[in-house]
């Protein structure tokens, strides 16, 4: 299990696993439609692009940017889903986690870590 | 047809809220217990209603959902009626209602103003509902010709393609949503210097006796569409303590397109993100509106708001919808 991320845990405290899968567009969104169950999803700061579709199917979401106030951070919480929000990737490269098994654990005082499982 | 006003303003007694879509219900009774908010007037969820009616587009989507589409077909399908809703023509009586509008409310004003266009759906403030009506906002108006075109697109935006997706998945999983009726918030548009969210309590961990603030450079929207890492403040919600308080990293700020009614991002410079927006008199007029919103409404709440000239502006207010006191 290796450290690969960190940010501001801003929903539910329980831990969360899945599989990491990247959603930037609305394609991605649909390529995901009926298999988002249990995935971990990241987002950046194309922002707008809301998983609200998929949303209550995933187990965790990670955003690069963003804050507790964000939308995102909303929904999240409105499903209880954890989310961890200006996170921190310690890869230069996030795609080469994508696919991945990952863990979101809460660390306290608000601080969520992300570490990768099958490496 | 019924014969009702399309607009509703502030200054009106009698009014029936039920027309003003959540956010517009909420900024009426902000307005009416004192509260600063953008000066504004509302169109009433029936030309909403008149408009999808006239254009048969309920009996589009039963006929689109009936077929068991492939989440595939939503682009064309949503790229089609907003089409539709774009071209659609307003009644006589609505242009004619809104010209009045636009004038009386720059007359108020005191001179052309810009508008900032956002909808207000019935159903924004329902848990696990929020975010189907969670439309987007058109900043920068100044024409009827633009303020026209964006009353139009709040509407079609419940018609995207994220949309769309939604109601399918719900479809999918037998969950009856409720039937969406749209109105339209036309606002004085606040070029803000600092803006951002506040919750009456602290969303983190649900400490009732903490506030949490999120600011940014500019507008508001940066905050809420995850464009930035904001600065993150936390208050003692009984009496003024600021118990915590972290930088962000604030890299860009949104501001006025000069080629028309949208907005364009630039990064912020250095010096100004390396220090909180907020500053010690900021952070006390927040947390006095912060006591007198959760007041007004009785229950925890999350808000926008703004500051133009040190002047602080409520953009909105909604109750925060996962927490619930009686539990």
């Amino acid at each position: 299990m290796k450290l690969i991320g960190e940010g501001l845990s801003c929903s539910s405290k329980k831990d969360a696993i899945g599989e990491l899968v990247h959603v930037k567009t609305i394609e991605d969104v649909i390529e995901l439609f009926d298999s988002a169950q249990g995935k971990i999803c990241l987002v950046d700061d194309a922002g707008i692009t809301t998983l609200g579709p998929i949303l209550s199917e995933l187990s965790g979401t990670i955003c690069t940017t963003g804050g507790a106030g964000s939308h995102l951070a909303i929904i999240s919480r409105e499903f209880g889903i954890p989310c961890i929000m200006a996170t921190r990737l310690h890869v230069t490269d996030a795609s080469i986690l994508i696919g991945k098994q990952v863990q979101i654990k809460y660390d306290g005082e608000n601080k969520g870590l992300i570490y990768v499982l099958d490496d | 047809m019924n014969h009702d006003n399309y607009f509703s303003f502030l200054e009106e007694k009698k009014l029936n809220t039920n027309l003003l879509g959540s956010k517009g219900k909420n900024l009426f009774k902000l307005h009416d217990n004192g509260i600063n908010i953008p000066h504004c007037f509302v169109l009433n969820s029936h030309a909403y209603t008149e408009a999808i009616t006239k254009l048969e587009i309920p009996k589009k989507l039963r006929l689109f959902f009936s077929r068991s589409n492939p989440p595939t077909r939503v682009i064309n399908f949503s790229n089609n009626i907003t089409t539709e809703i774009l071209n659609y023509e307003f009644p006589k009586r609505l242009i004619l209602e809104l010209q009045q509008a636009v004038t009386r409310f720059n007359d108020d004003m005191g001179g052309e103003i810009s508008f900032a266009i956002r909808s207000s759906a019935n159903i924004e403030d329902q848990l696990k509902f929020s975010f189907a009506g969670q439309a987007e906002s058109f900043l920068f108006n100044n024409s009827l010709i633009e303020i026209i075109h964006s009353i139009k697109s709040c509407w079609a935006s419940l018609f995207s393609p994220l949309s769309l997706l939604y109601i399918l998945k719900c479809n999918q999983r037998g969950i009856e949503l409720p039937t969406i009726e749209m109105a339209v918030i036309i606002q004085e548009m606040i070029d803000s210097d600092i803006a951002g969210v506040l919750f009456t309590i602290n969303v983190l961990n649900n400490n009732v006796n903490q506030m949490l603030i999120n600011s940014s450079w500019g507008l508001c929207e940066t905050v809420t569409n995850n464009s930035v890492i904001p600065d993150l403040i936390i208050l003692d919600k009984n009496e003024f303590i600021v118990i915590d308080s972290k930088v962000g990293d604030k890299e860009i700020r949104r501001v006025k397109n000069p080629n028309g009614p949208s907005t364009i991002i630039v990064k912020n410079e250095p010096e100004i993100k390396k220090f909180l927006c907020l500053k010690h008199e900021h952070l006390l007029k927040i947390h006095d509106l912060g006591l007198n919103i959760e007041k007004i409404f009785g229950y925890p709440q999350d808000i926008e708001w703004a500051f133009k000239n040190d002047v602080l502006y409520t953009l909105q207010s909604r109750p925060i919808t996962n927490f619930s006191l009686d539990e």
